[in-house]
Order: structure tokens, then sequence, then C-alpha cells
């Protein structure tokens, strides 16, 4: 059906353009120099019914408005036959008429198809076949014409929008692998899709394949009234059916794809159309590519979860085993690590930055395994000898980590973690912004930790004392701006709490 | 919201064409620029303030930013109006 509404309008407009044709026009006026006078018309289809081309003669020939009915009538069965004999050769059929005038048909063709006929008559003169040659070389080549730049016009109406599609696909893929955080990829995912669908809600959910059930991990819902999170049997719904059977299922107002690696890991469904239309096949053929690029960002970010996860166990098991010389020496306490990384996101650290902090925040003292024993736990002061080897740690640290490839960034944090902000530090003396961000906020945090923590040689200092204290050394040993949000961070209520279930065992 | 003030300049009115004919494209400057054969840094400007006036949508990542068209049907209507009456341009 879609071919035959196609080529009835591809004929159309044909028709349209060759009878705007200006090359057509000083054709035919070129041409009625030799015919003496003609008059032109135009078959607009390949098998005219007699009474149509009646019409169109009876509108052209001057002759055939004076004459009676009768010679009228014979005058366009005659020409229904040369007609019928163009359509038959497809080529140009030259006629003389009952009245002793002249006349052809050209027919208009493309390979083998048929669209309608050119056809002068009332010719006085005969027409000779070298100037018929020349009509019809000229004539095919203004239809070639005409039939190019039409098919040049349905190419671009066809392409462009798959070549927009195509490079909305590859925008995509450039967004979505520009994240391996999961918390960040559903809902971006969800996001395009809901735009690239022009769609009220869209759902992602991931399998559980333990428990043979769906379980929602981003929602974007436009409407005012949105539906909560719900998980979802396999098998139930269009989210369990997609994944059941491994295939989209598409409705009206909905369609689920599921997200396919080795096995199906999940579902993006999107629901109502903006305009209220229907989820057409257009919609699950640019859905399924995006359900196959989102596939493997999300296997990638989940591998990398893994990875870090692995990372994450093998830098806290070092520093278990660190921990086992002197206790509470190299483990540091869960809540200083959330006071280093909330003022590490506070400061906008960028994500891969926030990961070498939390590592270093873990292993920032592991150096001190050089130092011995009995110097960590000395009750009296540190000689001067004494404290040039407690200085050499944050360069054994460095030696420690430098052989995992995950913790080679945080060893520039490590190394200089006892900079001060005024170069009276050590190892090197650096000042101010030749200290590493992530090693400045270490410095408040290893030192507000140190203050809080019982030691052999001196008393715990409480929260707000040692806050004081990290204060008053602010712009001296520490970085003002760090200060700053170091404050703001110990005035949370959750690291408070943390802080003193922590430290003192209640809340 | 003037819509005249926000589409202020013939590449601000062809990316606006362009997105409203084709509401499911996500695409970066240098995507939309190639579509509407214009210079990709006056595109890039365009497209930031198209945002900034609530047209267009972004959709930022490190690599790249993608921007598509609004989902407020109320600005839709309002571009339709807008590119109807300013057609001849």
């Amino acid at each position: 059906m879609d071919d035959l509404n196609n080529n009835h309008l591809y004929q159309k407009e044909l028709f349209e353009k060759l009878k705007k044709s200006i090359s057509l026009k000083r054709e035919e006026e070129c041409f009625a120099c030799y015919l003496k006078p003609a008059c032109w018309w135009i078959i607009e289809r390949p098998n005219p019914r007699i009474n149509e081309l009646s019409a169109q003669i009876n509108v052209a020939c001057p002759y055939l408005k004076k004459g009676s009915e009768l010679s009228r009538q014979g005058c366009v069965n005659e020409l229904f036959s040369i007609v019928k004999k163009a359509s038959e050769s497809k080529a140009l059929v030259k006629f003389d008429c009952a009245r002793g005038l002249h006349g052809f048909v050209y027919p208009i063709t493309q390979g083998e198809k048929l669209y309608g006929y050119i056809g002068a008559c009332y010719a006085k003169k005969d027409v000779s076949a070298q100037i018929l040659d020349i009509f019809s070389a000229f004539t095919d080549t203004i239809v070639r014409e005409i039939q190019k730049e039409l098919e040049l016009s349905r190419l671009y109406e066809t392409l462009r929008p798959r070549a927009i599609a195509l490079s909305t696909v590859h925008t995509v893929h450039r967004l979505i692998s520009s994240t391996l955080d999961l918390n960040e990829l559903l809902p971006r995912i969800a996001r395009l899709s809901l735009q690239i669908m022009r769609a009220n809600r869209c759902s992602i959910k991931l399998i559980d394949s333990k428990r043979k059930i769906l379980l929602p991990k981003a929602t974007v819902d436009l409407r005012e009234k949105s539906i909560r999170l719900k998980k979802v049997k396999v098998g139930k719904w269009a989210p369990g059916k997609a994944v059941k059977f491994g295939r989209p299922v598409r409705g009206h107002d909905y369609l689920a794809v599921p997200l396919i690696d080795e096995d199906v890991i999940g579902v993006i469904t999107v629901y109502d159309k903006i305009d209220k239309k229907e989820f057409g096949s257009f919609d699950q053929e640019i859905m399924s590519t995006l359900a196959e690029q989102a596939v493997i960002a999300i296997k990638n970010a989940q591998l990398y979860k893994e990875q870090e996860k692995l990372t994450m166990g093998s830098i806290k098991a070092l520093a278990k085993v660190l921990d086992t010389r002197a206790p509470g020496t190299y483990v540091p306490r869960a809540s200083f690590l959330k006071i280093a990384l909330a003022m590490g996101q506070e400061m906008r650290i960028p994500l891969g930055d926030l990961k070498s902090l939390e590592y270093a925040a873990i292993l920032h003292d592991a150096g001190e395994i050089i130092v011995p024993y009995e110097l960590l736990t000395k009750p009296t002061k540190l000689t001067g000898k004494e404290f040039d080897l407690i200085k050499e740690h944050p360069m054994a640290g460095v030696e420690i980590v430098k052989h995992m490839k995950a913790l080679r960034s945080a060893a520039p944090i490590i190394l200089h973690h006892h900079e001060n902000y005024d170069g009276t530090g050590y190892p090197k003396g650096l000042k101010k912004d030749q200290i590493p961000l992530g090693a400045r906020i270490m410095a408040v945090v290893s030192a507000f930790e140190a203050m809080i923590t019982k030691r052999a040689y001196r008393i715990a200092k409480t929260i707000d004392d040692a806050a004081e204290e990290i204060k008053k050394n602010s712009g001296t040993q520490f970085d003002p701006k760090v200060v700053e949000v170091f404050v703001s961070v110990l005035k949370r209520k959750d690291i408070r709490l943390s802080l003193e279930k922590e430290l003192y065992g209640h809340i | 919201m003037d819509i005249s003030k926000i589409i202020r300049s013939a590449v601000h009115l062809k990316i606006v064409r362009f997105f409203h004919e084709n509401q499911a494209s996500i695409d970066t400057p240098r995507g939309v620029a190639t579509w509407i054969s214009e210079d990709r840094l006056k595109v890039k400007e365009a497209l930031e303030e198209l945002v900034a006036g609530k047209i267009l949508v972004a959709d930022r990542a490190t690599s790249t930013t993608g921007y598509s068209y609004t989902r407020d049907a109320r600005t839709i209507a309002k571009v339709e109006k807008f590119l109807k009456d300013n057609t001849a341009t």
C-alpha cells in the first residue's frame, strides 16, 4: 500500500514539475515553428480512460472546439488508439488525423515504467523523422532531469532523518560511555531515552537472577503525579515479558526493550509519548540500538565497581596487616574517611581524584612501618634524630603504594600530607598551591584525627577543641579554604553523629 | 518567555527549526553545526543561549554536551507559532 501511495505521489510530483518546466515550454515554442500551429497536451497517467483523453483534447484542439460531436468522437477514438500504440511500444508514435492534420504522442517512461504522455496535434505541416528524433532527445533529457531531481529529493527525505537518528545514537553513546558510576549512568540513560522517545516516563530495571525479579534502578517521570518505583516479576507486565522473552514488547503507550549482554541483565521501558501517539517500529529500532549501547556502558560500570571493590579490599587488607603492629595507628576510623570524602566532594574534586583521596586516607601513615614501635608509642618528647626518622614515613608510604597501579595516584597525597601551608612542613617544604589539594585536605583530617585520638604521649582532645586547634593553625599549617570546608563538614549532623558514635560509642 | 528575544539571530533560528523538526534528536555542537551548515563556534554559543532560554536541554558529560529539544508543551507551541511567522527567514 505504501509503495502504491509513493508511486502515485511520485507521478503527481513528476507531472507538476513537468507542467511547470521552463525547458519544456521553450521546447514547445521552438517546435511550434515546425508544426505550425500545434496544440500540446499532457496525459498524467499511463492508462487514461477515453473520457479523460476527450477532456484533454477538447481543451487543447481548436478543431474539436468547432467540430460536430460525431467528428469529435472519431478524433478522440483515433487518438486513444495512438496513445495505446505509444504505451505498447514505449516510443514516440507519429500520426495523421482524419482532418489531414499531423501529430505525435511521446510516452514518458523510466526504465520499463510508463508514467504518461506528451502529445502534439493540429499540426498543419508533416513532421519529419529527424525533427521528431530531436524532440524525443530533448524531451527525454528534460524528463530525466526532473526524475533525477525527484529521486534526489526522495533520497534526502529518506536519508536525512536516518542520518540525524544515527547522529543522535552516536551522541548518546558518547554521553553514556563518559561515566563509570552506575548511580550517574542509569539516570542518564533514562533521561536520554525519554528525550529520544519524547515520552513522559522511563524506567530502568536490572534483574536479580536469584529471585527472578526486576529491581527498579532509575526512573524519570515528568508527569505531575509520578508513580513509585516498583519491583516486577520476570514474565509480568511489559518489562517482565521483555526480559522473559528477550525481545522488545510494544503497546500503544509503552515500549519495553531488554538489555541483553550474554544474558538479559535488565530492561528499559518508556511510557506515554508527549504527543499521545503510538510507539512505532522506528521507535523500537532506535530504542533497541540505545539499549545495546546502554548494556555495554552498564557492564563497564559494573566491572569498574567490582574492580574498585577488589582494590579497596586489598587496601583495607594491607592496612589491617600494618595495624596488627600498632593497633589504631594505620586503620583510620570510618568517620575520618567520611570527613575526608565529604571535604573532597564539597571542594568539587573530580571523581577519580576523590577515589585517590579515599585510598590515601586509608594508607596515609602506612610508611610508619619503618618507625620502631617504641618510638611510635614513646610517651615523652622525641629527640631530633627520632623526629628525622618519623619524617621519613611519607616517603616510605609512597614506596609501599607505588607497586599497586591503582594506588599510584594516591602517592602524592601520601607523600605531602605533612607539608605545611606556610612551607614549614616535610618532606619537601612545599607551600600553598604547590601542595596537592588532596594532601592539604589530608593534612587537616590527619591532624584532627591525631588530636582526638588518645595516644601514649598525650590525652585526646574533644571534637570541638580539636576543631578550634585546626582553625587556629589556618593559614600557617593548613590551607584556610580547606579549613573553612572542614569546619562546615564537621557541622553536618550525619558526620557529627558518626564521629561521636565511633569515638565514644554513643549517639 | 519572549521567544523572539531568545531566538535572536539567523543561527538561533536555524538551530530551533532543526530541533523543532527533529524533536527526538540529541546532538553535539559539531553535529548541529553540520545539520544546519553553520560555524561550529557560533552554533556552540547559540546552543548555550537557547539552553538558558529553556528552548533546549543540555546533557553534560566530561567529553561532550548533548543538546536536545524542550519537552515543555507550552514552549513547543510558542516556538511553533514563531517558526510559522518567520517561515520566510
